[in-house]
């Protein structure tokens, strides 16, 4: 897997870049690391944006670093750097910042070496990595006809994106690891082009390169369309159910940091010991999946080098497992989860979710659905209290469901709830599975939620 | 036809550290070098830009940029851009940095940091984190038009934050503090005391009730009266928004669209975290006034924008070396005239909103959404009962038209504010402003 065959246009050279960890690794014991760990990852980009109907816009990055971690008495300093010959320097950096922090008995270890990694399908595509510019372009194109297939609805703004990673880690331990992916992405914003103002919006990821960019633009008008003249929704506490852009939102917010073991251990989780309570409805079920083949997250290994795996969070409604980077493993003496992700290179890692996915039995809910309202996207999920889970947020593309269809749109709805509630009060399920950027889940209906109309 | 008309390079080099103490325990020490270039060619209506981290080969990448701009336009032509010239402005004042925070060695931050944690430990916390950081840049810019200019800047800036907890309770509070400063940050503000503050807020919300929701007058206080002008108003003046039809203040110029007392500026040349002294298209930075005495008076531009409304330029900027992208700098309600008693008295009975977790906006239909940290009940024009987990919601040219009355206590605070996938430095700020009737939102 050479990365000069992945970046035709790069010429750096992955074995240099091997052997230049290598010494840097050795270095680090003669300058008093008791471990240390170096990964370099490199990425290329092809962007295509387009405002309104006019394609405006090419971008080509590419962005390469290293990032380091030495250990120096159980205390761990991170460095990183974008500069290739700064490596060495870049590792003394690390050591020095681990040398003023105090000891940590909590750290064991960086993960071990590692027999043979899996590798996981479908993460890859050489057709990604062949796509031409005008490919990218007809991409983009093709969004912004789906969108003009809807009467008086036009794009605001929207794009295409593919990109190409490698990632290669190293430590003192001996383990070595490297793998590549490939995205391609699409993202359409559509409003009105006269009369009354309606917005919405549609996105979709794959890292495979069939995706179906018209249907991008053409489902973010549709639903712009049939948001037009939102009535009120009144006040009161019916049932609501959420797509799964919504769903995946308020997960994100809230459940995730909720089951991250570094919240738990700090106290800052509102699921700490509560490892084989009942937190859900015993039809819900909850699975981090770092395995999944064609997952957007999925990958042989994490971040640190630790293999992948599949971990129940929730299983038939009690809550079986936080997730874990290794450190935080160690601190709790168990195994890591596989959960130790970064940003970038330059960001040390931490504990993240992976593919994130959402099982309950499927039905046709909204027919199944008396009266209630169906938010397709909410505003603000973001302040919601990650540590109590309680939540309020503005829905967005909103409807009025009425003797088991959606009828009338809604305007301005406000949602507050509980997440740890909700979980309790999940009563649905649709048959609509979706994958928005890591959480897998179908649309899910709560029995009773708080709403304010307008 | 197949001419590149204009390019340009913004090469930035930085260096950065952060410190966080979680718990009492130094957690992290991270350093970060880097540098890289960022380009971007136009060939008729057509952008090239391309980036490169590290040491930029700079001919390579104009010849990049400009390839991937002429064969966007050869497949995708359309109407050329015509980019805004420079208004005539002269250089305004650098910051002053007092202490290099580079010159303080890191043992004695962590001192400092400890020190500081240890005034949010009060009774009945039971978590606490205290965050530092500092970054230090260097931005080169040269374009295709013979303008070349550089500056340096230092930022630095401190967080902390307390989580109470009684039985499944939780409540965080947090205060925070960046700015265009070097480690004479601790001294422009008292750490200790927003550590102690924080540690109240989080312990004071534990015993806090949810108000129920519904329509009310409301007060906000400077904080979250200046998360509404950056979101809900800042956002919506942002040309690039208007001209793609995403923005409910398109054709609104020259119009009555807030109460008579409402002014709203943008002033990058204010030594505060948005400054800069140009922005990423090499323009010298000066102050916009949006809105003056509720007329929508001006968007904001970079040469684009600004070639296509007729206005002025100064306000395109970058996180890094990404490509330049229309953005607030420091954005405020101008100061009225009203006391924060007088303001009280004239609602009676309504709800007071202060500190802010956030909002968002759609700014194409003029929604927004933002939660307060707390609340507090007004009753016949005094402070009564907190209230948590409040959220306020509306329209914003509904809201802007139902602002009762305007305070004289303007205060800015720093933050961060994303869009197109970049974030960079702000200030948003008002002083305490009254709102007729505003959807709450609670239990």
């Amino acid at each position: 897997m050479a990365a000069g065959q992945l970046f035709p246009n790069n010429v750096i050279s992955v074995e240099e870049v091997k052997a230049g960890i290598e010494k840097a690794l050795k270095l680090s014991e003669k300058w008093g690391a008791a471990e240390a760990e170096i990964v370099w990852s490199i990425g290329e980009s092809t962007a295509i944006q387009f405002k309104k109907d006019v394609i405006e816009t090419a971008k080509r990055s590419t962005n390469a670093g290293y990032g380091i971690r030495a250990v120096v008495n159980g205390a761990v300093g991170f460095a990183g750097t974008n500069i290739m010959s700064n490596l060495e320097e870049t590792m003394k950096t690390a050591i020095d910042s681990a040398k003023v922090m105090e000891a940590d008995p909590s750290f064991k270890s960086f993960p071990e070496k590692c027999g043979g990694y899996k590798p996981v399908g479908g993460v890859f595509d050489e057709k990604i990595v062949e796509m031409s510019l005008g490919e990218c372009i007809g991409c983009a194109a093709d969004m912004i006809s789906g969108v003009k297939e809807i009467k008086n609805m036009i794009p605001t703004s929207g794009g295409f994106s593919r990109s190409v990673s490698y990632f290669l880690i190293m430590n003192t331990n001996g383990l070595a690891g490297e793998k590549r992916e490939t995205t391609v992405s699409g993202f359409a914003d559509v409003t009105t082009e006269s009369g009354d103002v309606s917005t919405a919006y549609d996105y979709a990821i794959s890292k495979k390169k069939e995706l179906d960019f018209t249907a991008i633009g053409k489902n973010a008008a549709e639903l712009a369309k049939k948001s037009l003249k939102g009535i009120s929704a009144g006040a009161g506490k019916m049932p609501v159910i959420f797509h799964p852009f919504s769903f995946s939102d308020i997960l994100e917010n809230t459940l995730a940091s909720a089951v991250d073991a570094d919240n738990v251990q700090k106290g800052r989780s509102g699921l700490a010991g509560r490892i084989g309570e009942e937190i859900a409805n015993p039809d819900l079920s909850v699975i981090d999946d770092g395995t999944l083949e064609e997952g957007i997250a999925s990958g042989p290994f994490d971040d640190e080098g630790v293999p992948t795996r599949k971990t129940p969070v929730i299983r038939r409604g009690v809550l079986s497992s936080y997730l874990y980077d290794s450190y935080t493993a160690g601190k709790d003496g168990v195994k890591s989860t596989g959960n130790g992700y970064r940003h970038s290179y330059a960001a040390a890692p931490s504990v993240d979710l992976s593919n994130f996915i959402i099982e309950y039995p499927q039905s046709d809910i909204i027919a199944e659905t008396k009266k209630g309202i169906y938010i397709h996207t909410i505003i603000g999920a973001h302040t919601a209290n990650e540590i109590s889970g309680d939540f309020s947020v503005e829905g967005r593309n909103a409807f009025l469901i009425e003797h088991g269809g959606l009828t009338k749109p809604v305007k301005s709805v406000m949602i507050s709830g509980n997440v740890f509630e909700m979980l309790k009060n999940i009563d649905g399920a649709g048959k609509d599975v979706r994958n928005v950027g890591g959480v897998v889940t179908p649309s899910v209906r709560i029995s009773e939620m708080s709403v304010i109309g307008e | 036809m197949d001419q590149v008309q204009y390019y340009d390079v913004n090469q930035i080099e930085g260096r950065s550290m952060a410190i966080i103490l979680d718990n009492g325990k130094l957690e992290t020490i991270s350093r970060n070098n880097t540098k890289g270039a960022g380009i971007r060619a136009l060939c008729g209506g057509s952008w090239g830009y391309t980036s490169v981290d590290g040491d930029a080969d700079l001919e390579a990448g104009i010849k990049n940029a400009s390839e991937l701009a002429v064969s966007m336009n050869r497949s995708t032509p359309k109407e050329k851009i015509g980019l805004g010239a420079a208004a005539k402005r002269k250089n305004g004042d650098m910051p002053v940095i007092k202490i290099n925070p580079e010159d303080i060695r890191t043992e004695d931050k962590v001192e400092l940091l400890r020190e500081i944690e240890n005034f949010a430990k009060a009774k009945g916390i039971k978590s606490t984190r205290v965050s530092y950081s500092e970054t230090i840049l260097s931005t080169k810019y040269f374009n295709s038009e013979g303008n070349e200019k550089e500056y340096q800047t230092v930022k630095s800036g401190f967080s902390i934050s307390a989580v109470a907890a009684d039985g499944g309770n939780y409540q965080a509070g947090r205060e925070s503090r960046f700015d265009i400063a070097g480690y004479e940050i601790f001294e422009k503000n008292d750490p200790y005391a927003l550590a102690r503050e924080a540690a109240n807020a989080a312990l004071e919300l534990l015993k806090a009730k949810t108000p129920k929701g519904g329509a009310f007058p409301v007060v906000l206080d400077p904080e979250l009266a200046g998360v509404f002008t950056h979101e809900a108003v800042g956002h919506a003046s942002e040309a690039d928004l208007v001209l793609q039809g995403d923005s409910v203040l398109a054709e609104k110029l020259g119009k009555q669209i807030a109460s008579p007392k409402i002014t709203v500026i943008d002033d990058p040349t204010l030594h505060e975290y948005g400054f800069y002294p140009f922005d990423a298209e090499g323009i010298l930075s000066e102050k916009t006034v949006l809105i003056k005495d509720g007329v929508l008076n001006s968007y904001l531009h970079s040469r684009e924008t600004a070639g296509i409304f007729g206005g002025e330029s100064g306000n395109a900027r970058a996180q890094g070396y990404a490509m330049p992208v229309v953005r607030m700098s420091n954005t405020y309600i101008d100061k009225g005239d009203a006391s924060f008693e007088e303001i009280l008295e004239d609602i009676k009975d309504g709800i007071y909103l202060t500190g802010s977790r956030g909002g968002q906006v759609n700014t194409g239909e003029g929604v927004f959404q933002f939660n307060a940290e707390k609340g507090y009940l007004i009753k016949n024009g005094e402070i009564t009962d907190l209230v948590r987990d409040v959220s306020l919601s509306g329209q914003t040219l509904d809201i802007l038209n139902q602002i009762r009355m305007v305070g004289k206590d303007v205060k800015l605070h720093a933050g961060h504010c994303g869009k197109a996938g970049q974030t960079v430095p702000v200030t948003d700020g008002a002083p305490h402003i009254s709102i007729s009737k505003a959807t709450v939102g609670g239990s």
